[in-house]
């Protein structure tokens, strides 16, 4: 399914080029439960990124996350992400709290800095894996929340959230977002435990426009783009668009 | 009149070497067992042996508990070990009697003790005050067990301690550049490890007090701690009084060097008993053996009960001993150190207020495994009864929702086995909000952060959205959180995650 969803956009070698460094940024948080809860993202779809990536040459795919709790090589492990990257001939990295540094964010409308992970920021093909949930203060967590695991001081980052995820978007500008949306949580978001909130959508998007990524995942909540305040303030700022109509959705069965 | 030094030189060290090589292996398995199981890890021999080992740990549970409690049952090794060969336990395995060994010591120069031999009871005073205090149904008096006490220091103070400088370091040393790389080979190489930072529990230094303490007393006299106060030395050397292997002096080889006597890590050897030593008192560390020029003292069978030297007390003595005992466990009893009045604290799933009294012998493995730092030994005034009990510091760490290890480690039961579903059901606390302090209830900021950490299934904390004014002329929503106490098991990520500085806003208390 990933691989049929990047050749509509032209493939992973128009992302990919040989020798490339590339990051593929999942959520693996809450790993409490297996893959089937919808709290983390598939270790399939994970694995099968990063096969293509390094089908395409790359230099090295590493994998990497900062769990909101726990530690990286237990949550790797636990959420079988690990075992998924590494057949695939990528490597999970742990992530080292010494490599955050204040960053700049010089198009930001809420915050104009915050500590960033360096690595993020250097490589050559950022690839943003998040998983679509319900999430009561951002309404859902798509691909711009996802991308709160490269960032240090969460916890204050939380008021204004939205527009700070749409300034924090505006730094952090993943090559491709790819949510994963074979299962999505429905409710009690984002730590999950219920298979009740759980619904089987079979869906992966794939986009260069992490607005427009987010509001179609939304549709399959039963909301729209303007649901989502962080959607809202990205296409404010002009990130993307979050208007279905003036993009080119495929639609493709697999 | 004394040997003259080179003819000492030529005595072999043969069981000196031995011993120590012993005693250096029984340290480092004490320590391997220990960095093993911090925060969660396993090791290839149980890794509360040591405590197992302990007759005193053991006999006091189970009188405390009412119980039979089968691990603990090896104690009766050692007690078996000692009426082979005495307190061999002491001089060649008990991790305490090795550091303490080790510290230097203020050596006398007369050959004989200024300090009175009936001290030495005082050590049989503390057994029979810990004893009679079980029967009683209380193990606060465990404080003073050496292996409680050696593991608590070095898992529960030494290792914290050690770790969060580490980590201070690693950030001090980050700032130079040309270090940078080497500081991220070296972070990269400790995660996961025992050495990987830990939160600091600042009170837990206090317990770092009597183990320094006990080696400073050796400024008094060599192994004071094993000479005077040890209970479990004297529930040793009680037995050690019929052990069948024992020091002897050939008269006829003897030339009173005094050689001996002045090496006797415990002075245990009289001068004036023809350099017999005290059973009880001896630790089988076969100094003597190896240091005398000529060759005039063995170990070997002895049948029967030795003649009883002065040292030891007399029969009239140990039951003033116990007279004492009884009397200080009796007012400990009437009068509990507990302040009812004051509220409790938050303790692990599967555990309560009196299987901690009774069953707890304050090891510290639960405070070693806990993998969030959550668990830490109870300094409370208010409860010193249940000293160094383990209780829950939420702002220092949660009790993570797919963890069960407390339980798992606890060598006596005082905390349950639960599987993960019923732990995941066991109410240790609830949590409550001061809405003054809380972002959105107080200042009509966003957060939340309490409500996306809650891990129950169904969430405990409810949030209500108020539409507010936003400033530019619209409304914007803030969602103020409540916390549903019939949900709410306690966990206390809330609390560690709240972004308040200081004290948190929100906060879990103990259930009645």
């Amino acid at each position: 399914m990933v691989q049929a969803a990047l050749k509509v956009l032209g493939g992973i070698e128009r992302f990919v080029k040989s020798g490339d460094d590339v990051i593929i940024k999942p959520n693996i948080s809450f790993t409490d439960y297996s893959f089937e809860y919808a709290t983390f993202t598939n270790p399939e779809v994970v694995g099968a990124l990063t096969a293509l990536c390094v089908g395409a040459g790359a230099g090295r795919v590493r994998v990497m996350e900062l769990p909101v709790s726990g530690r990286c090589e237990e949550e790797y492990a636990r959420s079988g992400i690990a075992a998924a990257v590494v057949a695939a001939g990528g490597q999970m990295e742990a992530m080292s709290s010494g490599k955050f540094e204040e960053t700049a964010i010089p198009g930001g409308w809420d915050i104009t800095s915050w500590p960033v992970y360096r690595d993020v920021l250097d490589a050559d093909v950022l690839i943003n894996v998040p998983i679509a949930k319900h999430h009561t203060l951002g309404r859902l967590t798509l691909g711009m929340k996802n991308l709160m695991g490269v960032i240090l001081n969460r916890g204050e980052f939380h008021s204004n959230l939205g527009q700070r995820l749409a300034d924090l978007s505006s730094l952090v500008r993943p090559t491709l977002t790819v949510v994963d949306a074979v299962r999505i949580l429905m409710d009690h978001g984002p730590t999950g435990g219920s298979l009740d909130d759980v619904k089987l959508a079979n869906t992966i998007i794939a986009s260069q426009d992490i607005v427009a990524a987010d509001a179609y995942a939304a549709t399959l909540f039963g909301l729209t783009g303007a649901d989502v305040p962080a959607v809202v303030a990205g296409a404010e700022m002009g990130l993307g668009t979050m208007d279905l109509g003036s993009v080119q959705v495929e639609e493709i069965s697999v | 009149m004394g040997a003259k030094p080179d003819e000492a030189l030529k005595r072999s060290n043969g069981w000196r070497r031995l011993r120590q090589a012993v005693q250096i292996l029984a340290l480092l398995l004490f320590l391997y067992l220990l960095l093993g199981t911090a925060r969660g890890g396993t090791t290839f021999l149980p890794h509360d042996l040591f405590l197992r080992l302990d007759p005193l740990a053991g006999i006091s549970a189970m009188l405390a508990g009412r119980s039979w409690i089968a691990p603990m049952a090896l104690g009766g090794a050692t007690l078996l070990l000692t009426l082979a060969v005495g307190r061999a336990w002491c001089g060649w395995v008990c991790p305490m009697g090795t550091l303490v060994g080790w510290m230097p010591a203020r050596r006398p120069r007369r050959s004989r003790s200024d300090i009175p031999p009936y001290w030495r009871q005082v050590k049989y005073f503390l057994l029979f005050t810990i004893l009679l205090a079980a029967a009683l149904g209380s193990l606060t008096l465990l404080i003073l067990d050496p292996i409680a006490l050696v593991f608590q220091t070095v898992g529960s103070v030494l290792l914290p301690g050690l770790s969060s400088r580490i980590a201070a370091l690693q950030e001090w040393l980050s700032d130079i550049e040309a270090l940078q790389p080497t500081v991220e080979w070296f972070d990269t190489h400790i995660q996961g490890s025992p050495l990987a930072e830990q939160n600091f529990f600042l009170p837990s230094l206090l317990i770092v007090l009597p183990f320094v303490v006990i080696l400073a007393l050796n400024a008094i006299r060599p192994r004071f701690w094993c000479r005077y106060l040890c209970p479990l030395g004297g529930c040793l050397g009680l037995v050690a009084n019929v052990a069948q292997i024992r020091h002897k002096v050939d008269e006829e080889k003897c030339k009173p060097c005094q050689l001996c006597t002045l090496n006797c890590p415990t002075g245990a050897i009289d001068p004036e008993r023809k350099f017999a030593a005290n059973a009880a008192e001896c630790t089988t560390c076969l100094d003597c053996l190896d240091i005398c020029p000529r060759g005039a003292i063995s170990f070997r069978g002895q049948w029967g009960l030795v003649a009883q030297p002065p040292q030891d007390p007399s029969r009239r003595q140990l039951l003033g001993s116990l007279g004492v005992a009884a009397v200080g466990a009796a007012l400990l009893w009437a009068f509990p150190l507990v302040n009812k009045a004051k509220a409790q604290l938050v303790r692990p799933p599967g555990t309560s207020e009196e299987d901690l009294l009774s069953k707890c012998t304050r090891c510290g493995q639960c405070v070693n495994v806990c993998p969030t730092d959550a668990i830490q030994p109870s300094y409370s005034l208010a409860e010193l009864e249940g000293l160094w009990t383990p209780m829950l510091v939420p702002r220092l760490g949660y009790c993570d929702y797919s963890c069960k290890s407390c339980g798992q480690v606890c060598p006596t039961g005082a905390i349950s086995k639960l599987t993960l579903e019923e732990k995941r059901r066991t109410v240790i606390g609830v949590a409550r909000i001061d809405q003054e302090r809380c972002i959105p209830w107080a200042e009509g900021r966003n957060c939340i952060v309490c409500e996306e950490m809650c891990p129950v299934p169904e969430k405990a904390i409810r949030v209500d959205e108020q539409r507010v004014d936003d400033g530019h002329g619209g409304t914007t929503s803030v969602f103020h959180p409540t916390v549903k106490e019939d949900l709410c098991i306690g966990c206390g990520i809330c609390e560690y995650r709240c972004p308040v500085d200081g004290e948190s806003a929100i906060r879990v208390f103990p259930v009645s």
